[in-house]
């Protein structure tokens, strides 16, 4: 009776299309890559729709597909990494941006230089809105580990930015932290 | 074989030492100030990506798939 899928379930795969580019950029640090990621996160999701609980949150669903493929992904890449043809380390030196980021050049190297899981997390709670609970749900572990990956992901961000050099020397500091007491 | 047991107690101790350093390093505790600081950074750059317009291949991915439906639909 219904033709699926319905006008609104494209809209709403639509609109979750900027935010899982958004983290799939964040995530994998290349577009083309990214841009595959999505696709393929869209694919499966059409092909699971049987599964999805009409009620729950979409975009967590989708988020969770994404990172399942980004992570099989990775496994796959890296056994290729062992085959001596050189054709990883030619995809690794791909430019897949021009000009627009070049003001958020040294935070997306700092993000880069995160292990993957606190990549991850910081940018499932701190950027894309989910709580810790999602976060968790997302990543198939304890909010906890959530808890633990996002702070160890801010703490290394800082020392690699230097955002503490900063806020030592700045002339407000005494101010903010008089406030804060 | 003492040199294999005199590693093995040293191996214990630097195992026992780690996990004590593990615990400590858990949650190193970060600023308010600081905190902030990275969260905006993070925001923003976040932001801008999700302000770029959508690629054209996934408008016409589910274009095309609620034409195939459509079509199954058709057919049964």
């Amino acid at each position: 009776m219904t033709p699926a899928p319905e006008p609104e379930l494209r809209e709403a795969l639509l609109a979750a299309v900027p935010s899982l580019r958004a983290f799939a950029i964040s995530l994998s640090g290349q577009v083309d890559r990214a841009d595959d990621l999505v696709q393929d996160t869209l694919l499966r999701a059409l092909a699971n729709l049987h599964r999805f609980e009409p009620g729950t949150n979409l975009n967590a669903w989708l988020f969770t597909i994404l990172r399942n493929l980004f992570h099989s992904e990775y496994r796959k890449r890296r056994r290729e990494v062992e085959d001596p043809d050189g054709s990883y380390a030619g995809r690794l030196k791909v430019q897949p941006e021009q000009g627009s980021h070049l003001d958020f050049e040294d935070f997306r190297s700092a993000l880069a230089k995160l292990p993957a899981d606190q990549r991850e997390a910081l940018l499932l709670v701190g950027a894309s809105g989910f709580s810790y609970e999602e976060a968790a749900h997302i990543c198939g572990c304890a909010v906890g580990t959530i808890k633990s990956r996002v702070n160890r992901a801010r703490f290394r961000l800082a020392s690699l930015l230097n955002v503490e050099d900063i806020e030592d020397l700045g002339p407000d500091s005494m101010t903010r932290a008089a406030l804060q007491g | 074989m003492k040199m294999t047991v005199e590693k093995g107690n040293k191996l214990a101790r630097t195992i026992v030492d780690t996990s004590v350093n593990d615990k400590l390093a858990t949650d190193p505790k970060l600023d308010s100030g600081s905190q902030k600081r990275i969260g905006d950074q993070l925001r923003a750059m976040y932001d801008e990506l999700m302000q770029q317009p959508v690629p054209d291949r996934f408008k016409e991915l589910l274009e095309q798939l609620d034409k195939k439906n459509g079509e199954k639909e058709g057919s049964q």
